[in-house]
């Protein structure tokens, strides 16, 4: 099956909700923000009701750089769900921000073969158009 | 130290059948394995007066709920099945895994609400692959990873595994005697999913791969099931027909994760010991004070982890202390004498605290470890909603 709409519907999508609508709607407009709290200016994901850093409510989006190294990985053998059939050996990747130390996000990683991958390595973003609504944000090697 | 330490005990075990999928109803197996603890302790229902459980079924995306009997049971159902609803004091069904419910059904009887107390955990395998995200939305928690595949608790685990092996340079091989002596353990335990198939070191290393680095025998085994252990009183415990083995202490954690992210090898050791410091302030001893341990082996690396938590090893050894095979029966600390979660099969706990008390009272067979006098089991991966626990010898 070629990606596309028929592909994406079977891929499970984001549902935003309160909290993570700013998430979603910077990653359509091609921008990686992450929710920060503006009480401790502590950066938080995934975006929650209240900064676990500090219990406050005042909770904003910012962009970050969208670079980050590799934390951890997996390479999913098994699809686990039908719309990753196609697509294995699938790459996931924990990305830890450069804004912050144990800020991470899970993520694909793209444009790299598995037996190339290195604690540590850099990683910046890039944007998957899944369907005309969503976008994931997703990452890939820094060249050179 | 709490005023109740060793004054509650575990008087009876009862298993039901434990298969990949059962002919007969959740709800029969659950009665089951109650009847069988009941009978191990030679009570009747007539004088069971609490039950408690965590009913919850794990699903991932699942498109079907859960229904009573089939799915799940609760306890204020299974007591109608059992028609104990006219005399029961209390029922507990916690959230969190069962052993939280272990910890409630002590307090219970420790409180005097409560003289004989089942915990149980029953557990269904639904039809079809175990993970498998057939929901075309994510929400919540699950909206950042499922879109990325990333919604099975395998591939979770194995985000754990793959940090630990590049940063201590380990590789899966240095894990296939564990895996191998476990399946050993699992062929002296009469309740064992896998008993009658032992395997070699090549099963493991060739074994299907989920989510590389973890394997099809890195995980523990869904089955179809229940099991139970009766609580009671020491005191009574002595009358009854089992040797008692003592609650000597028990903790939980309370570590999160970092939200965006199911679990990370950092917050795993952090979790573990702080569970650990609770285990040993709860109970006055310290590691070196044990003399098996079981534990938790849902995901079978989470065994090295706790074994670092706890401080029994210095972080980055706990795989090279299995590897030597320190963990296996004739080891320095025989680890899963039964086999684990791996061997017996997906009771999200009960293994752990089943096979304690078994060790303490010497009913292990072929698997006892000679004079084990107190055991720790631990559950979960040592996040939130972990538990430990010290089970002893009635003589200590």
């Amino acid at each position: 099956m070629e990606s596309g709409q028929d592909a994406a519907v079977l891929r499970p999508l984001p549902l935003a909700d309160e909290a993570s609508a700013g998430f979603w709607d910077a990653a359509r407009d091609g921008r990686l923000a992450i929710q920060r709290c503006a009480t401790c200016r502590r950066w938080n994901h995934a975006p929650s009701l209240a900064c676990p850093g500090c219990g406050s409510l005042d909770l904003g989006y910012e962009d970050v750089s969208g670079k980050g190294t590799l934390f951890s990985w997996t390479i999913i053998q098994e699809a686990p769900a039908p719309g990753f059939r196609d697509r294995l050996p699938l790459i996931v990747g924990i990305v830890e921000l450069a804004e912050q130390p144990h800020l991470l996000l899970a993520a694909n990683l793209l444009e790299i073969a598995p037996e190339d991958l290195r604690l540590g390595m850099a990683l910046e973003v890039v944007f998957e158009a899944v369907t005309a609504d969503v976008t994931l944000p997703q990452f890939r090697p820094v060249k050179g | 130290m709490w005023a109740f330490s060793g004054k509650i005990a575990v008087a009876g075990i009862g298993y039901s059948a434990l298969t990949r999928r059962a002919e007969r109803p959740l709800a029969a197996l659950a009665v089951d394995a109650v009847d069988a603890a009941l009978a191990d302790a030679g009570i009747t229902r007539k004088q069971l007066d609490g039950l408690s459980t965590s009913p919850g079924m794990p699903r991932y995306g699942g498109a079907k709920g859960s229904v009573e009997g089939i799915d799940v049971v609760n306890p204020w159902y299974l007591s109608e099945l059992l028609g104990t609803h006219h005399h029961l004091a209390w029922t507990g069904s916690t959230n969190a895994m069962v052993t939280q419910g272990f910890m409630e059904a002590a307090m219970a009887i420790a409180s005097g609400v409560c003289t004989h107390v089942i915990v149980y955990r029953a557990l269904h395998v639904p039809p079809g692959s175990y993970v498998n995200y057939e929901s075309q939305y994510a929400s919540g928690q699950e909206q950042f990873m499922a879109p990325y595949g990333f919604s099975g608790p395998p591939s979770w685990a194995a985000t754990i595994v793959r940090r630990y092996f590049e940063k201590f340079g380990y590789s899966r091989k240095d894990f296939a005697r564990y895996i191998v002596d476990n399946r050993a353990n699992t062929q002296a335990n009469p309740n064992g999913f896998w008993r009658g198939k032992p395997i070699v070191e090549d099963d493991y290393i060739n074994a299907r791969m989920i989510a590389d680095p973890m394997s099809i025998l890195d995980c523990d085994i869904p089955v179809d099931g229940c099991a139970a252990l009766l609580l009671t009183s020491t005191e009574r415990a002595r009358d009854l027909k089992q040797k008692p083995a003592l609650i000597t202490g028990f903790a939980a954690g309370t570590h999160p994760a970092p939200y965006g992210i199911p679990m990370t090898l950092e917050d795993l050791w952090t979790g573990a010991e702080q569970v650990a410091e609770r285990l040993w302030a709860a109970t006055g001893l310290g590691p070196k004070d044990m003399d098996v341990g079981q534990l938790y082996d849902g995901f079978a690396p989470f065994v090295y982890i706790w074994l670092e938590g706890l401080g029994i090893v210095p972080k980055g050894e706990g795989l090279a202390f299995l590897r030597d095979g320190e963990g296996s029966l004739t080891g320095k600390f025989p680890l899963n004498t039964g086999g684990g979660a791996l061997g017996e099969g997906r009771l999200h706990g009960m293994t752990q605290l089943a096979e304690s008390v078994i060790q303490v009272t010497d009913r292990g067979g072929a698997r006892q470890v000679a004079g084990a006098s107190r055991s720790i089991a631990t559950i979960s991966n040592g996040l939130t909603k972990s538990t430990a626990f010290v089970i002893s010898r009635d003589s200590c």
